[in-house]
């Protein structure tokens, strides 16, 4: 189906939603996700080969998530890499086949988020990841990070994390968390819009307290050193914006760092293609600016989900739902009438998860003190190694944009594209350019994401390169 | 201690795979930057610069630190999957 | 910006920025205008590449001339824009590209460029990545490449040591004359000049048109792509027959494929958008060059501007109809003989003989044959 109705980039919870949503109402619909099995990030499917029996309530959420998208209709291209979105909303990927591309009439982006984290000596030691990742490994890899692992950063995904670690028989350090009880507290109300995601919070929570874990509220990790085979990890007090206080300083022995701070939307698609943003710190960044409906600026372009702004996956369940209904009215596919029956009570619900996403959410973002405290010589661009440094003395040279930093100094010029990166260097250019707005962000490019090249031409002989005229001798 | 969980989890048995040489086990269907971690092999590459050590620190294809050569392909190790008989080389290519 | 400058040039590209240089050590007052940077567009996103083999045969005099320029750039430009001379091979594949290849590699041998033919197995001697597919390949041995984001740097210290005067992040929208000047338009008043050099690419066309001069001026969107770093793979610059492929692999290890794919862009909104199928078929071509390519990522792709005019010739000279005013662009290929060009101008302005003749790039010849140029008011 190269021309159908509608493309959904992402098999997320949004994206999965939005193809039940654009199925309903008949739209042909092709849905697109690197992953090899939908799920996103949340409801990240285990590996095929393994059977696992573990009870846990994302893992069935996820299947019966997935289990609805393969009986829908809808045609579901796995494993599947988009390298390239035109403003005619051709979709170019590549797939285990080779390049491929379709043409829809309509484009549902629900590409998630990516995991911010500010960097610090020592963040580029193997040993040290994510946390997202270590959700990736506990969860769809049935696999611990470390024999002992300290887990730092904020949000919900540290009891996660640290639970799931203790679970599987792993130790627990410490967790080193830059948030205040106090600003766990003041968010609790807000949860009990998910009483079942708050009980489970709270269980895990309850779990590191029993097993003596020590949780040090309002800590930050100053570095991290390589000691044999094994990681110190320095951690010390830190105020409400991140930045260090005085005060003693702890060294954890461990031998894996989890760490994350926070999530960014991933909105490159939807800025190739010229949809309006806006900067919302407490929503995780830059975000499109969308309609009640979840219209982009551009038509026939939508978005739901995380990539919208850090809302979690229940909301991004109904806000993608939204999207492929509101892509199907537009399309001229659902009548008026049927479409806000149909979209009423996703409305409904999605407003009431979206308070419990945006408590959440507010643990995550960005924190400039964090940002402001980098060490100089801490690298801050891991892909060209470039550090904070040598971004300064771009910054003192007068660069007061992101676009400008890049082509002084190669931040961003390496093979992630900036998304390790992106958020610190933009953080660090604001504080000259006044605001992260005037410090703008890094032109959204083509490919998206590195293609591999063997896999972008495929299989082809000379006479098929289509070589255009030749230059005049 | 067994970085792998195995309460509550059946996995197929394990293939061999070949990693700068040596052989290391792994379950089919495990991606290789996990099976990598269980067999303690962190350092996959060097840094361009300075060529300080680095392993995989996304595992969901974003940061590229994991990029090794498979059977000659330069990939990803976290997008890719254990099979029998693979070929990995670590931090042989110039990065 | 109380007074006058003898010369205002517009646009700092290579050509714009070579010509102010040289006017500026021959001793006038000089002010170089562009509404970004120093050689950001065109001049800063191109491949960079020094080449005799995809110059056009009436250029290579030039060419030679501007190729000795950048390899030895201390005495000129004073520092190093990460300049490499390689050899260069020109591919070819099919016996109708072997069949070009002789033409082109004989025009130019004609013209002074030292281009011999080899087979394939000398080919990959030189190239040992080369395909085993390769035909016969025009080996020039004085190829090479500037690192183009690296040129802006090196001008504007030259630039400053001449004693020029830079205005950078002045954007023109217009010119007048009065009172005997050029007065160039920008947010911050007008900049008055007795004489005038319009440099500026693509948009050449939009300010012949503000000086009454009607010369349509075509603007390609080249594509660009770069890989990921890797190991050595190549030694020199790789081009082929038809002219559609530029290869060549910098210190850093990563792989630049060009060679004027086209992509979508808009000179007035400066939007650009790639072409997919083009960026795959210019892969392709790469790939089926230098196999081992088949290895790598493509990590970053932009499109760039370039200037053509109708005869596909270069644009240097008098500004038919408007006294004191002065064009130079539209060179194909221009990276190469840019800096030549612009000490020939800078030459012919200085009120000395041309080291080599500009009479071939003439702006008058492209005029409309049944316009009249309208004069500008004095």
């Amino acid at each position: 189906m190269t021309e159908p109705d509608l493309l959904i980039l992402g098999a997320g919870p949004a994206g999965i939603c939005a193809a039940l949503a654009a199925r309903e109402a008949g739209l042909e619909t092709v849905v697109v996700d690197a992953n090899p099995a939908p799920g996103g990030q949340v409801y990240r499917a285990a590996p095929a080969s393994f059977r696992i029996h573990d009870h846990n309530p994302d893992r069935r959420n996820g299947e019966r998530l997935r289990t609805a998208l393969a009986g829908s209709g809808a045609v579901v291209a796995s494993g599947h890499t988009v390298w390239s979105v035109g403003r005619d909303l051709r979709v170019d990927a590549v797939g285990p086949d080779g390049p491929v591309h379709w043409r829809p009439r309509a484009l549902v982006v629900a590409a998630g988020t990516s995991e911010r984290v500010v960097p610090f000596p020592g963040w580029t030691l193997p040993g040290v990841m994510g946390l997202a990742a270590a959700t990736i490994l506990l969860k769809s890899q049935a696999m611990l990070p470390g024999r002992r692992t300290v887990v730092a950063g904020c949000g919900p995904l540290l009891a996660a994390v640290a639970h799931g670690i203790l679970k599987a028989g792993g130790e627990v350090a410490a967790v080193v968390d830059l948030a205040s009880r106090r600003d766990w507290a003041v968010r609790l109300p807000a949860l009990a819009a998910r009483p079942g995601d708050l009980a489970r919070g709270l269980g895990w929570r309850l779990r590191t307290t029993l097993a003596r874990v020590p949780w040090r509220y309002r800590h930050g990790v100053r570095r991290a050193m390589r000691e044999g085979d094994a990681l110190t990890v320095e951690i010390g007090p830190v105020d409400g914006d991140g930045a260090p206080l005085d005060g003693p300083t702890t060294t954890l022995r461990a031998d894996a760092l989890v760490v994350g701070h926070g999530l960014t939307p991933a909105t490159e698609v939807l800025r190739l293609l010229g949809a309006r943003h806006e900067y919302r710190r407490e929503a995780g960044g830059w975000v499109p600016v969308l309609d009640a409906d979840q219209r982009t600026s551009v038509a026939g372009l939508y978005a739901a989900g995380d990539g919208c702004g850090v809302m979690g996956a229940a909301a991004a369940q109904q806000a993608g739902w939204l999207a492929g209904f509101t892509a199907a009215r537009d399309l001229g596919r659902l009548a008026p009438d049927r479409y806000r029956l149909w979209t009423a009570p996703h409305r409904h619900r999605l407003a009431r998860m979206r308070r419990a996403g945006r408590a959440m959410a507010g643990l995550l973002a960005l924190r400039p003190g964090q940002v402001a405290a980098i060490p100089a010589d801490t690298v801050v661009c891991r892909c060209e190694e470039i550090t904070r440094t040598e971004i300064e003395a771009a910054l003192a040279c007068g660069v007061r944009d992101v676009n400008t930093l890049k082509s002084w100094t190669r931040c961003g010029m390496g093979p992630c594209q900036g998304r390790m990166c992106g958020e610190t260097v933009a953080a660090l250019v604001a504080t000259r350019a006044g605001s992260r707005e005037r410090a703008g962000i890094w032109t959204a490019r083509v490919p998206l994401r590195p293609v591999d090249l063997a896999a972008l031409t495929g299989e082809y002989e000379y006479a098929d390169i289509g070589i255009p005229e030749a230059a005049p001798l | 201690m067994n970085p792998r969980i195995h309460r509550h989890i059946q996995r197929p048995p394990t293939v061999t795979l070949w990693v700068d040489d040596q052989p290391i086990d792994a379950h089919p269907g495990e991606s290789l930057a996990a099976a990598l971690l269980a067999a303690g092999i962190r350092c996959l590459r060097h840094s361009p610069r300075h060529g300080e050590p680095r392993g995989a620190f996304c595992f969901m294809g974003a940061c590229q630190e994991c990029l090794l050569t498979v059977d000659g392909r330069r990939v990803l190790a976290c997008q890719e999957t254990v099979r029998e008989g693979l070929r990995v080389s670590t931090g042989a290519a110039r990065d | 910006m109380s007074f006058p400058h003898d010369i205002a040039v517009l646009g700092a590209g290579v050509m714009g920025a070579s010509t102010a240089l040289f006017l500026a050590r021959g001793g006038m007052d000089c002010a170089l205008v562009d509404r970004a940077g120093i050689c950001r567009e065109a001049s800063g996103v191109n491949a960079g590449t020094l080449t005799l083999n995809m110059t056009r045969a009436a250029l290579i005099p030039y060419a030679l001339k501007g190729w000795a320029m950048w390899t030895d750039p201390g005495p000129w430009l004073g520092s190093d824009p990460g300049v490499t001379a390689t050899d260069g091979l020109s591919l070819a594949f099919t016996d109708q590209e072997v069949a070009l290849l002789e033409a082109r590699a004989e025009a130019r041998r004609a013209r002074g460029a030292d281009i011999r033919l080899l087979d394939g197995a000398a080919a990959r001697r030189i190239e040992p990545g080369l395909s085993e597919r390769v035909l016969k390949a025009a080996h020039c041995p004085m190829d090479g490449h500037v690192t183009a984001y690296l040129t802006g740097r090196a001008y504007r210290q030259a630039l400053v040591d001449a004693g020029a005067t830079l205005y950078e992040a002045m954007e023109v929208t217009d010119i007048h004359r009065r009172d005997g000047l050029f007065h160039l338009e920008t947010p911050d008043g007008p900049l008055r000049a007795r004489r005038l050099v319009l440099a500026s690419g693509v948009w050449l066309e939009t300010m012949l048109g503000w000086l009454g001069v009607d010369i349509p001026i075509k603007t390609l969107v080249n594509q660009l792509i770069i890989t990921e770093r890797l190991p050595p793979v190549m030694r020199g610059v790789i081009s082929v027959a038809n002219g559609l492929l530029s290869l060549k692999q910098f210190a850093n290890g990563t792989v630049l494929i060009g060679g004027g794919w086209q992509g979508h862009g808009d000179r007035d909104s400066r939007d650009t958008a790639l072409i997919p199928d083009n960026l795959i078929g210019n892969v392709r071509l790469a790939r089926h060059a230098i196999p081992a390519l088949g290895g790598t990522r493509v990590v970053r792709a932009w499109a760039g501007f370039e200037a053509e005019t109708a005869d596909a010739l270069p644009l240097v000279g008098p500004v038919p109809g408007v006294p004191d005013a002065h064009v130079i662009g539209s060179i194909h290929s221009g990276y190469t003989s840019g800096p030549y060009f612009g000490k020939l101008l800078a030459q012919q302005l200085l009120g000395e003989t041309p080291e080599l003749p500009l009479d071939d790039f003439h702006p008058a010849r492209l005029l409309p044959a049944r316009s009249t140029v309208s004069e500008v008011s004095p």
